[in-house]
């Protein structure tokens, strides 16, 4: 079976490319300024008390011992602690994980079907009236900042009509997609513009396909021509678009977080790189890091599985 | 077979069929009838109309073009009806088979899924039992293994397997007629002498009507019973296939049969001196990486222990089909391959160690001109800056002498000066072809390399640059190496020729004598698959067809 082939090569890959990020994000701290033992013990610390605690943490350990304690730690999933919580790195980023996750999954959720939609609409006609309008609302959607548009719509939806909450993260399902809806239509409105261009393209492309021609000579209506044939053969590029732009935002919800207070993996990042809070910032690169390549594998199987090309 | 039954009212009657793009007029007032059973032949050069025709025929055309006239299958007016009815012929009564069959199957489905889609659609079958008789059509296609090769994508089955899933695709339903649109062009010459017995097996045994578009006059002799003439939009002629062929009446069907490789020799057997040895390849090789496995995977022979040799004004051809070398050899001799054994030696010089300016001389020595003329040809640059270009890069002479022996050179190969300051794209593909030849002779090599330098183009347009060649090499005393899959031409230009397949040479000799008494079964395949029209009017040509189809 080929895909399983895929599947494992794959898993064979990644286990050298999370070598390398295990790596970056260790020498990442040690290239950070500032020496971590002077920052436990404090400023006043004597000399002795800071050697006290370089041997207990190891810190005066060759390098490379240092990096074998460090994966050794890592597989057991310990990934430091955290200086101004006083809490496991890993407890930290349980917890403001699922915010970003829940933001996430609800932009694509509102994301894609107006993509599919408006594609279609455009793609329909080229150049044609909707098309037009459907560019350029888009590229108005592109270029209006987050985080302008995102005060702004606290303002109008939150504050002046009062339809939504402008911060927090809401108890239960309900009350997740209530106080999220405003981060993730700020979210969505630059998206899916973004989205919207490369599946028009690709669908006008495919319009023309000799294989489209092939399927309307052998009688199919342009119903089934669209949902089967074009539409499978249009949606690869835009998928492997989208597996970069939710990589992105798991790493990059920093502004829409900030803006409507969610408590969730970018406010955690901006208040550790405030805070100095090293291990802090090591944990999340890693995590940002692997989040990203199990994504692309995800985009990859999930290509492989609608184009049985990719499998070769 | 395929005689139409006089007094039965036609299958399909196209009665003066304009087709226009906006105010260009694709296809003037072309009529034309098919009976039940019968095979029809158009036959007309690129940009004749004839794919237009069919297309209308089809409904098949874009928004953009307006169809005029009345298109009757069976008395019912196709141009006249509702996207609804239209669907449920399509496929239904009428199916149609395209030039490129890998980029006319869906990639993403699964063959045996596409040969049952019609039938599911049509005839209202459930998936399991649309699925079986898909299997059975490719069983009767010949496809081998046909459950197993089922459930194959298209990306797993060789250009001629795809043709034959294209046909099987198209005659599930038992439709009346079948359009095939120039079915074999993209074959090599074995694989279309099988799918064009296909298609006549299935003329004979099923009494399938065909319409079959082809710039091949060869092609559609061999299997049909009449043919049309298309020419710019128009029907120059039609009749029985015999009378066309034998008894032409129109001036331009005459130039078309004039044209077919093979009619004419070109008369450059007229050296039998065998000048000195001038390029001598001993025991080369050539391989190239397949796979991307981590471990290297195994590697491809594209060559394997080729020996061959070319004499001083001599004309050397090499066939075969795509994929047995040919193209390697000739890029190997230029240096763009690097040979993993053997040695290329020209008068004696080891070509792969030459550097500097030994190289650059034996690049002046050794020109080539490539198979596309559009893609070999900078776009940005005028034509007779392209032909001068070579000129001052090798430092012959200045920019501005060099303008003017391009312009000597463009007159040389027949091109009105009018066009020196055209892009490539403002030129029809023969002109182009021109083009490529006047900037190889511009540094005056010794030895050409032609690569399938005709096989893009019109039987009347490679007719003319063939005779081009002719003349150049007998007026510059060239030595030609000249590669095609097309046995016919080579072996009307060419003195010795060389059968590559699979990257070894299999037989080699006096043209015309490979030809007329091929000794290894793979030229003789090749022969025997050449679609010919019959040299004299020795042959009545209905009867002829009719006992090869037995």
């Amino acid at each position: 079976m080929p895909l399983l082939q895929l599947i494992a090569r794959r898993l064979l890959q990644l286990t050298g490319v999370l070598a390398g990020i295990s790596l970056v994000t260790f020498l990442l701290l040690h290239m950070a300024p500032g020496d971590p033992a002077r920052l436990l013990a404090g400023e006043r610390a004597s000399a002795e008390t800071i050697a006290a605690i370089r041997s207990q943490y190891g810190l005066d350990l060759p390098l490379w011992r240092q990096f074998l304690t460090y994966l050794a730690n890592l597989f057991s999933g310990d990934i430091g602690l955290s200086l101004r919580f006083q809490r496991p790195v890993s407890q930290l980023i349980e917890q403001f994980m699922w915010p970003t996750l829940f933001l996430t999954v609800y932009v694509i959720c509102l994301a894609v079907p107006p993509t599919v939609a408006l594609a279609i609409l455009g793609a329909r006609r080229p150049g044609g009236v909707a098309d037009q309008i459907i560019r350029l609302v888009g590229i108005a959607g592109l270029t209006i900042p987050v985080f302008w548009l995102g005060i702004m719509m606290s303002r109008l939806f939150g504050v002046s009509l009062g339809w939504f909450p402008v911060s927090g993260y809401g108890a239960g399902f309900i009350g997740h997609l209530h106080h999220l809806f405003l981060p993730a239509v700020s979210t969505a409105i630059w998206l899916v513009p973004v989205l919207t261009q490369s599946l028009r393209a690709a669908l006008i492309e495919k319009t023309t396909a000799d294989f489209v021609t092939a399927a309307r000579a052998q009688g199919a209506t342009e119903r089934q021509i669209f949902w089967q044939t074009m539409l499978p053969n249009a949606v690869l590029p835009t998928l492997n678009l989208l597996g970069v732009m939710v990589a992105f935002m798991i790493g990059g919800a920093i502004i829409v977080e900030t803006v409507y207070a969610v408590p969730g993996l970018g406010t955690l990042m901006v208040n550790a790189l405030l805070g100095r809070d090293y291990y802090v910032v090591q944990g999340l690169t890693l995590v940002f890091a692997v989040s990203t390549v199990l994504i692309t594998l995800l985009v990859d199987l999930l290509s492989a599985f609608i184009d049985p090309r990719v499998r070769l | 077979m395929s005689r139409p039954e006089t007094g039965k009212p036609p299958l399909l009657d196209v009665k003066d069929l304009t087709v226009s793009f906006g105010g260009f007029a694709a296809v003037k007032n072309v009529s034309f009838t098919l009976q039940p059973g019968e095979i029809l032949g158009i036959v007309g050069e690129s940009g004749s109309g004839k794919s237009v025709t069919c297309r209308a025929v089809m409904r098949l055309l874009t928004g953009a073009a307006r169809a005029q006239g009345t298109v009757a299958l069976d008395g019912q007016d196709l141009l006249a009806l509702g996207e609804e009815e239209l669907c449920a012929i399509r496929g239904r009564d009428i199916g149609m088979i395209f030039q490129n069959p890998a980029s006319h199957l869906n990639p993403l489905r699964r063959i045996g899924q596409q040969v049952a889609a019609p039938m599911i659609r049509h005839l209202g079958i459930g998936k399991r039992e649309g699925l079986l008789r898909a299997v059975k059509l490719l069983e009767d296609v010949g496809i081998h293994e046909p459950e197993k090769r089922a459930r194959s994508y298209p990306h797993e089955f060789s250009g001629g397997m795809k043709q034959r899933a294209m046909i099987a695709a198209a005659i599930g339903c038992q439709p009346k007629l079948l359009i095939a649109d120039e079915p074999t062009t993209a074959l090599d010459v074995t694989v279309q002498a099988r799918i064009l017995e296909l298609l006549k097996e299935l003329n004979r045994k099923t009494g399938l009507a065909m319409i079959l578009i082809s710039h091949d006059l060869g092609v559609v002799a061999d299997i049909c019973s009449r043919v049309v003439v298309m020419r710019n939009g128009e029907v120059v002629e039609q009749g029985p296939i015999d009378d066309v062929i034998n008894r032409p009446r129109h001036a331009y069907t005459r130039l078309l049969i004039e044209s077919q490789p093979g009619r004419k020799s070109y008369g450059s057997v007229g050296s039998p001196d065998r000048g000195k040895s001038l390029l001598r390849v001993e025991n080369l090789s050539v391989t190239f990486p397949a796979g991307q496995g981590l471990l290297g995977g195994n590697s491809f022979r594209a060559l394997d222990g080729v020996d061959l040799e070319i004499n001083t004004g001599e004309t050397v051809g090499i066939v075969g089909e795509s994929g047995s070398g040919k193209s390697t050899l000739a890029r190997s001799i230029i240096r763009l391959n690097t040979p993993s054994g053997g040695a290329i030696r020209l008068d004696g010089q080891d070509v792969g160690a030459l550097a500097g300016e030994a190289l650059t001389a034996f690049r002046r020595r050794v020109q080539m001109v490539f198979q596309n003329p559009y893609d070999s040809l900078n776009p940005r640059l005028t034509i007779a800056e392209a032909v001068a270009e070579p000129i001052w890069r090798h430092g012959i002479a200045d920019r501005k002498t060099a303008r003017e022996e391009a312009d000597a050179l463009l007159e040389m190969v027949e091109l009105p000066g009018s066009l020196r300051d055209r892009k490539p794209q403002q030129l029809s593909g023969g002109q182009c072809q021109r083009v490529g030849l006047a900037r190889a002779l511009a540094l005056k090599p010794q030895l050409l390399i032609a690569d399938e330098i005709t096989s893009a183009l019109d039987v009347t347009t490679q007719a003319q640059i063939l005779e081009l060649l002719v003349r150049l090499q007998r007026q510059r005393s060239l030595t030609l190496l000249y590669i095609s899959h097309d046995l016919a031409v080579v072996s009307s230009l060419c003195q010795r020729v060389y059968v590559f397949k699979a990257g070894r040479i299999v037989e080699q000799g006096v043209a015309q004598q490979v030809l007329s008494t091929p000794r290894d079964p793979y030229t003789q395949a090749l022969v025997g698959s050449l679609a010919r029209l019959p040299t004299t009017q020795t042959i009545p040509l209905s009867q002829g067809v009719a006992t090869h189809a037995t």
